[in-house]
Formats: C-alpha cells, structure tokens, sequence
C-alpha cells in the first residue's frame, strides 16, 4: 500500500504536460504504439468529437489558414489545448494507478460529458478503498451512473464503507453485486446494518462477512431480511456461524422454504431440539441450497422432478392462504387486546 | 434470545411442528391457558414415522410429504340431479370421470401362457358411479356443491380413493346393502347412486354422526329415492349385527373405525393420538375383527362383503382380515374367500397408487401426483 500512498501523493504534485512530455512518455511505454497513438488522437480530440485524422496538428494548420477569425480561433486553440493538457493529466494519473491503456480508453469513453477531474476522483476513492484497476473498470462499464456522484457523497460513503469493515479489496464483490452500494441513502444502508447487528444479534466482524459476501441483502426489505434469519434460526436451527458460513442470506426466501419445507415432510430434515440434536442428521446446507435443482432432487431429496413441480405448487398456495389468515388472525387480535400467557412482546 | 421473541417469531414457532394448522381447527385459545407442547397431531406424525419408516421403507418419504400436503378430492356426481349437465360442466374445468375412463379404457390382457379366465359375475364394478378428478399433477380444487334446480346438490367431494371400495363391492341390481359403519354418508351416498339397492341399511355407533349421515342424503337424495330404496338409518352398536340380522345381505360394507391417518396429521380435535385415547387406540384391531366379523355374520351364504380403512397399518388392515377369516372359521365353523382385486387394481392404475405388496386387498398410497388415500379395501365372499 506504501508504494500507492506515494503514487497518490506524487500525482497531486504533477506539471503541466505539454505534447512534448506526452509523447516522451507515451515513447516510454512503448508497447502498444497503436493504442498509444490512439491516446493521442484521443488527447487532441475536442469533446463534442470528430476526429483529426493522423496528424495531430491538422487542425491548428487549418485554423491558420482563416485571418479574419484569427483571435476567436487562438482562443479556441488555447481551449482545446487546456482541455488536452488536463486529460492528459488525468490518463497520467491513471496510468500511475495502474490502470491499462485499454482501461484509460475506456474509462475516458463511458460517460464522455463527465469532467475529467470528477472522473478522477472518482476513480480514486474507489483506488483508495482497495479496489484494483480491472474491477474499476467493470464497475464503472456496469454502472456508469457513479461517475456522477458529487466528490463529496463519494468520500463521506467511502469512509462509512470503510467503518463497516469494507475497505481493503472487499469492495469489489460488493461493488459487482450491488453497485447502489455508492449511490443508494446512507440511511437504507443504516436500517440493514441495524437489523442484522440489533435484531439478529450478528457481530461487527459477522455483519462485515454478510455485507462482503452476500452484498444483496442490501436490497432487501428489511422485514423480510429478519424473517429470512428467524426462519434460518428458529425453523432450520442453523446458528449464526452457520448463516454466515454458508451465505444462507442470498437466497431466496421462496426457494429455501421449497426445498426446506419438501426435505422437512420427505422427513430428511429435522428441526434440532433444544439441545440441537435430531434423531438423523441433517443434510449439509450446501446440498439443500447451493446445489442446482436436479442435483438437490437426486442427491438430498431423493425424489422426483414431477413431485418436486406440484409440491412447489401446493406451498405457494398454502403460503398464500395461510397469510391471508394471518392478517384475520392481526386484525381479531387487535379487537380482542387480551395479552396471552407466557409471550414475551418487543418494546 | 430473549429480543429475537416476537409477534413474527410466535407464529413460526407455532408452525414448527411442521404444518400449518387450519384457524378454525386450532384447540380452543380461549379455554386453553397455552397451546399443548407435544399436540396429537406430532404424536401421530412420531408413530407413522416409527412403524410406516419400517413398513414401507424407501416409499415411506414420499407417502409422508403426501400426506402432510394438501389433499386430492374427487366429485362424485349426483344421479338425482341434472347428472348430465354436471358431468359436462365438470368437464369444462378439465377433471375427467375416471371410473369411465378406467371401465371403458381398460381391458384386461390374459397373461402370457395362460388360458384368460372368463371374469366371473362378481368382478363387475358397482354400476352408474361417475366421479371426476383432475389429471395426474393437477392441483386444481373443485369448487364447492351447489344447489341445483331439483331440490339436491350437483355433486359430493369425497378423496376419491374412498369410491373404490364401493366399487369393488359390485352391486347388482335387487341387492340387499348394509353400510356397517356408514357415517359421515361419503360411501353410504355411493352406494345409493348405483341404484342397485332394494334395501339399504345404514348404521353408525355415533348418533351425532349418524345424524350428519342423515343430513348428507337429505341434501342429495331425494324422499321419494330414499323410500323406493327402503333407505334405514340407525345408530346400534355394529358388532352386534350377526346377532340382530344375521345372514341377510347380499352386500355388505364395512369401512371401519380407524386411525384415520391424514386425518391425524392436521386435525387436532378429538385427535385419537391424544394420550388420554392411547388405550382406546391400541384396540382399535380388536374391535375392527369385531366389526368385521359381524358383517361377515349378517350376510347370506354367497354374499359379498368389502372390508375398508383409511389407514396405512398393517395392523388395521391386513391382520384383521386374516384374524378374522380365521375367528370365524374356527368359532363360528362360517368359511370366508378372499378375492382376489388384482384385475381390479390394473382398471384404476392409471389414477390412483397402489402398493405392490399387499398380502390381502389393495391399498392406495398417497403420493403428490395422486394425492388421494389412504384406503386400504378387501373384498370377501361368504362360502358358508
């Protein structure tokens, strides 16, 4: 990280390039002479487009060739040149961060109306916060909407990110999985974080896990992330270590109750007793919900495709139903207001 | 885990024991202080696990997630209604009549190297029996019985496994019918249908559930039907009946009391796996010989009898046959013939499941393509 530290510090302190320096530094690089004249082209490009052809100076020449707009184009050529002289900056920068000349391309590319000292703030909090050149790269192409968030929300996310536990390359999944992540309300971030430490009882160090490997229970309805656990704890018996260890969390509620509920009445699942024992084992969580469907049915289920598709049927309905006798049940209960015996109510 | 207990959390510890138990069916709340720890309904569930795991082997899971799932019903069509058009408009929802299908689309295929026996007389399936269910995997539900323009209701809803019986019993036109067990009315209503009956003689023990047989052919057959069939209901205790009628019927049934296996696993009112009922559970067997051996007392010499259960155990189904046939040999010198359903079970294979080791009679397994049964069914003819 050291090495990176100074990248960061010595880039703050970079010279104006002139073409001079440029293609001094572009001749170093050496590899790649097309793309490197590409960058060039790119550089002298004006940012509503069109292209110079193979020289880059054909414009200015042109330019020249005008007497009677000779102040308006000086100007112009000053714009342009300022406007070059900062990207060029910019791909500096970026190439000292290790990004590629293909990633430079494309990042430049993306969202070509962005500033480019945005674009590269941007990118470096992102550097900052551990992520490496290729997975930036995927971001940005999959979500080009974050090159548009102010500076600011970007530092303030990326320090609270950083407060979860999230910095140091564990970003990136989460990143891949839930790009909202920079974008979404710190405050829907809050409520999640909040339900899986106050509500399930996850540790800090368990919650980072959960963020860092199942980062879409950051969209989830925050309801229904608690009754995906309750029903994990209390109805499968699986304890905390456990739901974290196995990713339980990104499953689909629907699909774990079908294939929960079908091993629970085939009788090859059984709810632990107080003392966490059944009668056989229980299969591995891997092969109830990791495994594909044929694979569950063959090995775990030891059943039919067919009995498997009208199973699936008959729960739906029963799920339905049963939820629309709860809420008679809510709304009965409310009439009544009878507190029942030995039941324990949340403040 | 005291902050994890709340409302959302009660309710699925209720539904730990592993299905959900129907409002209406729930024990009373408002006379019990808390819900029973260890209900009938997992008592059950423990002792099929213990005796059926054995008995059944690897068919065991798939009976059980049958069975602990919701269940399949046929819709017996009523003949004294506009039959026709609620044949048709059952029809219309895609069910079949599968007592058609099997009487007209199956045929019997004379094993190779054997001389095909003529079927004898009694083969032949009770007569004018239409039922239709939903093709195999269709979960379909009927809608519920109307009223239709004659004054009865169009159609019964009964597990249409609970039909063959009846069938097997093979009624003939002129017969002399006793229903030895008759209530709720499912079969009793059945056996009506067939429009064999010149008497019928229904009983049950319960005079609560005597009356709600009573109610059942009100609804659907019609006074001057119930009179032409000299239709008798009574409530007297059925193993008495070689004594009061002995030697009489052409035809009697007797669906006796029973475990009542999916029953057991939902309903938890006067559920019989309760602890209090234990002792009246283990007698069960006996008083199914009983039950069954005066059935075989009140019919005639060449008369037919058709013993049923809706139970899985080998020990309510068939021992009490075969402890049966041999009490009344051997105490009452009567001979009793098992026959053999064999060629019955290959009509109505394509519907319902059978098990394939049957010592006496058929049994039809649930299973989540044909979620009917259980029905265990044996059909006797008296010698002597």
């Amino acid at each position: 990280m050291a090495a990176l530290g100074w990248q960061v510090s010595a880039w703050h302190r970079l010279i104006p390039l002139t073409w001079s320096l440029i293609a001094r530094q572009t001749a170093q690089l050496g590899e790649q002479k097309r793309t490197t004249a590409l960058l060039l082209r790119k550089l002298t490009t004006v940012s509503s487009g069109g292209d110079l052809g193979e020289s880059p100076f054909v414009e200015p020449q042109k330019c020249a060739q005008e007497p009677e707009h000779r102040t308006g184009l000086t100007q112009c050529l000053l714009e342009k040149q300022r406007t070059a002289v900062e990207r060029g900056k910019i791909v500096s920068s970026l190439l000292d961060m290790g990004f590629s000349d293909v990633h430079v391309n494309e990042l430049l590319s993306i969202q070509p109306g962005t500033h480019p000292q945005q674009l590269l703030d941007i990118i470096s909090e992102l550097i900052l916060l551990g992520l490496n050149p290729e997975p930036v790269c995927v971001a940005f192409k999959r979500s080009p909407q974050l090159l548009k968030l102010p500076i600011m929300q970007m530092k303030k996310r990326s320090s609270y990110l950083r407060k979860l536990g999230l910095g140091e390359g564990k970003l990136k999944r989460v990143l891949y999985c839930c790009p909202e992540v920079f974008t979404m309300r710190q405050r829907d971030i809050e409520i999640i974080v909040g339900v899986l430490k106050e509500k399930c009882l996850f540790t800090v160090k368990q919650v980072t896990e959960i963020l860092h490997r199942c980062p879409c229970v950051l969209r989830e309805d925050p309801g229904e992330l608690e009754y995906k656990f309750q029903y994990a704890y209390f109805r499968m018996g699986i304890n905390h270590v456990d739901v974290v260890k196995t990713d339980f969390l990104q499953y689909s509620m629907t699909k774990t109750k079908e294939r929960h509920v079908f091993l629970e009445r085939l009788g090859r699942y059984q709810t632990p007793d107080k003392k966490g024992q059944t009668l056989v084992p229980n299969p591995l969580l891997k092969d109830i919900l990791r495994v594909s469907e044929a694979e569950f049915l063959a090995k775990t289920a030891c059943s039919s495709a067919e009995e498997f598709e009208v199973f699936k049927k008959l729960l739906a309905r029963e799920e339905e139903e049963s939820e629309g006798r709860m809420a008679d049940d809510e709304s009965l209960e409310e009439e009544e207001e009878e507190p029942e015996e030995g039941e324990e109510r949340e403040p | 885990m005291a902050a994890l207990v709340g409302k959302g959390v009660r309710d699925m510890l209720k539904r730990a024991d592993f299905m959900t138990v129907p409002r209406r069916q729930r024990h009373k709340k408002k006379w019990a202080a808390t819900e029973p720890k260890f209900p009938a309904t997992r008592l059950a569930l423990q002792n099929f696990d213990m005796t059926y795991g054995v008995q059944f082997g690897d068919l065991w899971p798939s009976i059980r997630v049958s069975l602990l799932s919701e269940q399949k019903y046929g819709a017996l069509v009523n003949n004294f209604a506009a039959w026709d058009r609620v044949s048709a408009e059952l029809e219309q929802l895609s069910a079949r009549d599968f007592v058609n299908e099997a009487i007209f689309h199956g045929e019997p295929e004379p094993e190779n190297g054997q001389t095909a026996a003529p079927p004898p007389a009694s083969w032949a399936c009770s007569p004018n029996l239409r039922c239709f269910t939903f093709a195999r995997g269709d979960v379909s539900r009927f809608p519920p019985a109307r009223l239709g323009s004659l004054g009865v209701m169009d159609y019964y809803l009964m597990d249409a496994a609970s039909l063959l019986p009846v069938l097997a019993l093979g009624l003939q036109p002129g017969d002399t019918v006793l229903d030895l067990c008759a209530a709720p009315g499912g079969k009793t209503l059945a056996l009506l249908q067939t429009g064999c009956c010149r008497n019928l003689a229904a009983n049950d023990l319960s005079t609560s559930r005597a009356g709600r047989l009573q109610k059942v052919l009100h609804s659907y057959v019609p006074q001057d039907v119930r009179d032409r069939n000299r239709v008798r209901v009574t409530s007297w205790d059925g193993r008495k009946w070689g004594e009061l009628e002995g030697d009489i019927y052409d035809r009697v049934l007797v669906d006796v009391p029973c475990t009542t296996d999916r029953h057991s696993l939902h309903e938890e009112e006067n559920n019989i796996f309760q602890r209090s009922r234990k002792k009246e559970r283990q007698m069960l067997p006996v008083l199914q010989v009983q039950l069954l051996a005066a059935g075989l007392l009140a019919t005639k010499p060449g008369g037919h009898v058709v013993y049923s259960t809706c139970s899985l155990s080998h020990l309510q189904n068939e021992y009490v046959v075969q402890g049966t046939i041999e009490l009344l040999a051997n105490q009452y010198g009567v001979k009793v013939h098992v026959e053999d359903l064999t060629h019955f079970r290959k009509l109505f294979m394509d519907t319902f499941s059978f098990f394939p080791s049957c010592q006496v009679g058929e049994l039809v397994i649930p299973n989540l393509m044909a979620n009917f049964g259980p029905m265990y069914f044996c059909k006797m003819c008296r010698m002597t």
